[in-house]
């Protein structure tokens, strides 16, 4: 039998192994056996000729579009699900051994830099209906929700609850590094109002007010605005957060105005879900408002998160189709009024305004504004404002009269071993957490900057996977 | 008649001198020496120096052969050294004896700090080195400020990381120039240049870490005739 690699062949024995081995077969012409040609031109039994390659082939011009047969998301869809809240994971491990946090933890020094589950199911539920919980915070990656206790919380708390024992009115402002954990600090202030009985008002966005988003109208008599469909949600998210109090509560004053019936045996929360119409939510709420300022009643905690966006002008437009001042709308005037000090609370109160880094408006007025309160109350020279700004706005001024600051920094180390320690046992943090990865973690997040924390601890994670 | 009898020779300067070495070897073989690892290093001339100098084309045989000869003459005790043989040596050192060159040494100032200067592509870094817990202020920022990505700030940071001194010391560092790789990058060569005032062992450490070596590639300069340092226009017909 002839070699399969035949000498006259230019090919080289390397690439002739590529070609088909041609094989003498009985029906071939004998006098050619060095050829290939005739072989190679032979139709094989399957039909096909031998230059037809197989494999992959380019083929052009016959593009088809499948069309996509799956629905669009309904309108609305999208955004429910970008802004879901998901408190639980089944799939992250239950972190046994740690503490409830209570009215009396909150306060104690020594509940510093430890990790406390939030009171399930009560104050969950409260939390979760006035919306204190964002989508931006990852509650999603644990069992159930824990928080951090620092020493900002316990500080705040422990002035909130000096300042209700007193029946005073507690005026401040939480500001912070971008990350530092602000929106959570206004959370565990909001969690210990719930944990002691106090009226919890929260309105979970500035934003939703002063952007257009929501209804407005006149309100007669008045140069202001009210936003009725906001204030009828907000008096349903109060309602039911703080109904179990407000039922020991019964109308005190005589409300004739009200475009509904009050009568004395009603009680606060009676008065709160009264109307579900938005033409009259605004008139009950402020005689609910009135109600809850009376002597002998419950103190109340008043919060509202994002303070940049209800500092500037409104997209709202008036009648003369003039943007409206942010402090004209009724319901931020209620909270710049009480945030500045000229509403007087007769049960002591905390009025709680937290700034964001994220996502707000650069308001010069109100970062000297605050400039100022932080350098009087550590008392420092008050930095003057620029004399030639045109950019002040007084209405900003006079709502930050006076109140108090807890700037927000970084976490110490000892509660950034707390938080990494809380990770690991939840399954979330795989790597050994001993004093160098801790540091190591610390310093890479800007001296403790929480979310650069989670950023730098998750990021070996990510980068692995 | 000649001074030298090598006067017709192709290399008469370098057969005068390697001769005189020779005579002097064979006179002073029996002075005591030192070992070879005890004597102060002299910069000798390599071939081709001694070849600039003198202007002969001394072969490279007969010249290893001769520097072996002045290296075993150079071995004599020094308190024993005579003057002829220091004067045989001469026309085989360097002017300059780069082995007495001594690295000028950064002193820790009187409050703890060490300063390094490090750059990388056109970033310049300056960083200041203190005994701390690792807080870290870049151009009055953190670091989560300063960069951006978490891989900036590890190598920022990558001559403290890779030693286990990130929680030792605190940094306080300026940058200017370029973008934030450059900066981060400059940032490593300078924190690690001030981390050797406070601790000189770890020099090698941080060199395998490559912290130490600057970098020296920078943009590559545009051509005339081209589009960008490498790119040509496209060509077109006429």
């Amino acid at each position: 039998m002839a070699s399969i690699n035949c000498w006259r062949c230019l090919a080289r024995p390397s690439q002739r192994l590529l070609l088909a081995p041609v094989f003498v077969a009985a029906s071939a012409p004998t006098s050619a056996a060095f050829s290939t040609s005739t072989q190679l031109s032979a139709k094989t039994p399957e039909g096909n000729t031998r230059h037809v390659r197989t494999g992959k082939r380019l083929i052009l011009g016959r593009k088809k579009r499948t069309p996509d047969k799956t629905k669009p998301p309904l309108s609305g869809e999208r955004k429910a699900f970008r802004k879901r809240i998901q408190l639980s994971n089944d799939n992250a491990l239950q972190v046994s051994g740690l503490d409830v946090l209570s009215a009396e933890n909150v306060v104690n020094p020594d509940s510093v830099g430890k990790v406390f589950g939030v009171p399930s199911p009560e104050v969950i539920d409260q939390l979760r209906t006035c919306e204190a919980f964002k989508s931006s915070q990852n509650w999603n990656l644990f069992r159930s929700p824990h928080m951090l206790v620092r020493k900002e919380t316990v500080d705040l708390a422990k002035q909130m609850t000096d300042a209700i024992e007193k029946k005073e009115t507690l005026r401040l402002v939480i500001t912070g590094n971008r990350g530092s954990g602000k929106s959570i600090v206004g959370l565990q202030a909001l969690t210990t109002g719930f944990l002691n009985k106090w009226v919890v008002i929260n309105i979970p966005e500035g934003q939703e007010l002063t952007t257009a988003a929501t209804e407005y109208s006149t309100i007669p008599n008045s140069e202001m605005f009210s936003q009725p469909v906001y204030t009828v949600k907000l008096m349903q998210a109060i309602y039911q957060t703080n109904q179990s109090i407000l039922s020991q509560y019964k109308v005190e004053l005589d409300h004739l105005q009200l475009p509904i019936s009050v009568t004395r045996n009603m009680t606060l929360a009676g008065l709160l879900n009264a109307t579900k119409e938005p033409e009259f939510s605004w008139p009950v709420f402020q005689a609910f408002w009135k109600e809850l300022r009376l002597p002998g009643r419950p103190p109340i905690l008043f919060s509202l998160d994002g303070l940049a966006h209800i500092m500037r002008v409104s997209e709202y437009r008036s009648p003369a189709f003039e943007l409206i001042h942010s402090h004209d709308l009724s319901l931020v005037r209620m909270f710049a009024e009480a945030l500045g000090g000229k509403t007087s609370f007769a049960n002591g109160a905390v009025i709680l305004g937290v700034t964001s880094k994220g996502n707000a408006p650069i308001i010069p007025s109100m970062e000297k504004a605050i400039a100022q309160a932080s350098a009087a109350q550590k008392g420092e020279q008050i930095p003057p404002r620029d004399p030639f700004s045109r950019k002040y706005d007084e209405r900003v001024f006079d709502s930050l009269r006076g109140v108090k600051v807890l700037d927000v920094q970084g976490v110490s180390k000892v509660e950034a071993r707390a938080l990494m320690e809380y990770w690991a046992a939840s399954g979330v943090l795989r790597s050994r957490v001993d004093e160098k990865n801790v540091s190591e973690k610390w310093t890479m997040a800007g001296n403790g900057v929480v979310a650069e924390m989670e950023r730098v601890a998750f990021y070996d994670l990510r980068a692995a996977l | 008649m000649p001074v030298s009898p090598s006067y017709f020779s192709r290399l008469p300067h370098f057969n005068d001198s390697f001769v005189h070495v020779q005579e002097l070897n064979r006179k002073y073989a029996r002075l005591p020496t030192l070992h070879p690892s005890q004597v102060e290093r002299v910069a000798w001339k390599t071939k081709d120096q001694y070849r600039l100098s003198i202007g002969e084309h001394v072969k490279a045989r007969d010249y290893a052969a001769c520097i072996a000869l002045v290296k075993r003459l150079n071995q004599i005790h020094p308190d024993l050294m005579p003057e002829e043989v220091k004067a045989g040596l001469q026309p085989f050192k360097r002017n300059i004896n780069i082995f007495l060159n001594r690295p000028k040494s950064v002193p820790i100032d009187q409050f703890g700090r060490s300063h390094g200067v490090g750059k990388r592509k056109s970033s310049i870094a300056r960083a200041w080195l203190v005994e701390g817990t690792g807080e870290v202020l870049i151009n009055g920022k953190p670091m989560n400020e300063a960069f951006g990505r978490v891989h900036d700030r590890e190598s920022a940071l990558w001559g403290l990381k890779s030693t286990d001194r990130l929680d030792k010391y605190n940094v306080w560092a300026l940058v200017g120039g370029g973008g934030s790789t450059g900066q981060a990058e400059a940032l490593a060569m300078a924190i690690a240049k001030a981390l050797i005032v406070h601790e000189p062992p770890l020099k090698t450490p941080l060199r395998r870490a490559g912290c130490i070596t600057r970098d020296p590639r920078t943009v590559e300069r545009k051509k005339p005739g081209h589009v960008k340092a490498r790119k040509s226009p496209a060509w077109v017909k006429r």
